[in-house]
């Protein structure tokens, strides 16, 4: 859309990302400490109606995953690159996106207070590492929302990374737990 | 776009977060303290601790006696089961004696720790991930200290009877291994956990001595007689 600016404007549209890039990375970065140094609890309280709290952390990423779905193709109608009549893509975007992020708090919660990060298999490495790059990231989105004058590419590129992560998310618990365990609530 | 909108999504996490911290750390510990538990039912009436300690007097004379014994003749039991309350922590430990070999399991349900060491004098070691302990046998009890990271709490623990003691359960499913860990006292109070893999686990439910049912995996708790070869066992994966 704004390949045509000149340079001078684009590097102060960059720098509107400066205070969004670094309290993501500020939140990752604790998130990371927190799991590391905090020691895991073995429990932590979370929501009623699952036989565990394995089963609750699964179907919540489950439903954050779907969201996230709905989030790229409502995205894709915001861009114009579906085309779409009416103006619902914005309002089903911003609230698919709240509910899958409030979705993920109870489990991110467990995963951090009950268990920490660890490191030690590939599977919980990675996730633990996804967990913490996820929570940067959308931190820095949602600081970056307000700004006006962003390049066009940032919300993309920052959507692109959330989605990206969370789905690594959900194939390192979710996915494994239905692949090894089975498909149990 | 309200321009505050995204502010208001990342506080609602936030105050979620803070409730569920708060949630947590006042949360009741998980110790299942059902005297209606069918197991329980059936185990003698008298069964409290206190009357266990009582009611077993075969290793109460021994050890009191001598305070040095004859070096050739080792006054531990050969065969002895332990159970009870971990002081401050208010978890449960079992430790049970074959043979000189003990294996030992300490459960709040939240934390736990499987353990393996040794018995002679009178006196356990015993070792697991991120834990010691050490223990001494006296009246029929084995009271002693557990070293959990860079926690420490006192414990005693009665001589107990089947119902009572220590179960464990090992099952293989894809990919992965569920290790199921009970401690009955005779009182009725029960604790457990269920790890799958190294990393994932969760408090188990309230014990009944039967097959437990996990996300749909029977589980058959054993007794020690029954797991205690299998889990000292050096080639066993992962115990």
């Amino acid at each position: 859309m704004s390949h045509t600016q000149v340079a001078p404007q684009h590097r102060g549209a960059v720098a509107l990302l400066v205070i969004p890039v670094l309290a993501g990375g500020l939140v990752a970065a604790a998130l990371g400490v927190y799991g590391e140094l905090h020691p895991p609890t073995g429990f932590a309280f979370g929501l009623a109606g699952f036989s565990g709290p394995l089963a609750m952390k699964v179907w919540l990423t489950t439903l954050a995953a779907l969201l996230a779905i709905v989030q790229v193709f409502s995205a894709f109608a915001i861009w114009g690159r579906i085309p779409v009549r009416g103006s619902w893509p914005g309002p089903v975007h911003r609230w698919s996106g709240r509910l899958a992020f409030l979705a993920t708090v109870p489990v991110a919660f467990h995963c951090l207070y009950a268990v920490g990060a660890r490191y030690d298999d590939p599977r919980v490495m990675f996730h633990s590492i996804f967990g913490c790059l996820f929570y940067g990231v959308f931190v820095t989105k949602m600081l970056s929302l307000p700004k006006r004058g962003l390049p066009g590419w940032v919300l993309p590129v920052a959507g692109g990374l959330v989605f990206t992560l969370l789905i690594g998310l959900w194939l390192t618990s979710s996915f494994w737990f239905f692949t090894t365990i089975g498909v149990q609530f | 776009m309200s321009r505050l909108g995204p502010i208001y999504t990342l506080a609602v996490g936030v105050v979620m977060t803070a409730g569920l911290t708060v949630a947590s750390a006042t949360a009741s510990p998980q110790i299942q303290e059902t005297s209606a538990v069918p197991a329980a039912a059936g185990a003698d009436p008298l069964a409290t601790p206190e009357a266990t300690d009582e009611a077993t007097p075969d290793a109460t004379q021994e050890p009191e006696e001598v305070a040095a014994p004859e070096p050739e003749e080792d006054p531990t039991p050969k065969k002895a089961d332990y159970a009870g309350v971990v002081d401050q922590n208010g978890g449960l430990i079992a430790i049970s004696i074959r043979n000189g070999k003990v294996v030992g399991y300490f459960c709040d349900g939240k934390i736990e720790a499987w353990l393996k060491g040794t018995a002679a004098d009178n006196t356990l070691t015993l070792e697991g991930k991120d834990t010691l302990v050490t223990a001494a046998l006296r009246g029929g009890k084995a009271q002693g200290r557990i070293e959990y990271k860079n926690k420490s709490w006192r414990f005693s623990a009665a001589t107990v009877k089947k119902p009572s003691g220590l179960y464990r359960a090992t099952a293989q499913v894809r990919g992965a291994r569920v290790v199921g860990g009970w401690i009955k006292l005779p009182n009725g109070q029960s604790v457990g956990r269920i790890m799958l893999g190294e990393n994932s686990g969760e408090a188990a439910a309230a014990f009944d001595g039967g097959v437990q049912e996990w996300y749909g995996i029977p589980l058959t708790p054993q007794d020690p007689d029954q797991f205690i070869d299998s889990f000292l066992a050096p080639a066993a994966p992962a115990s």
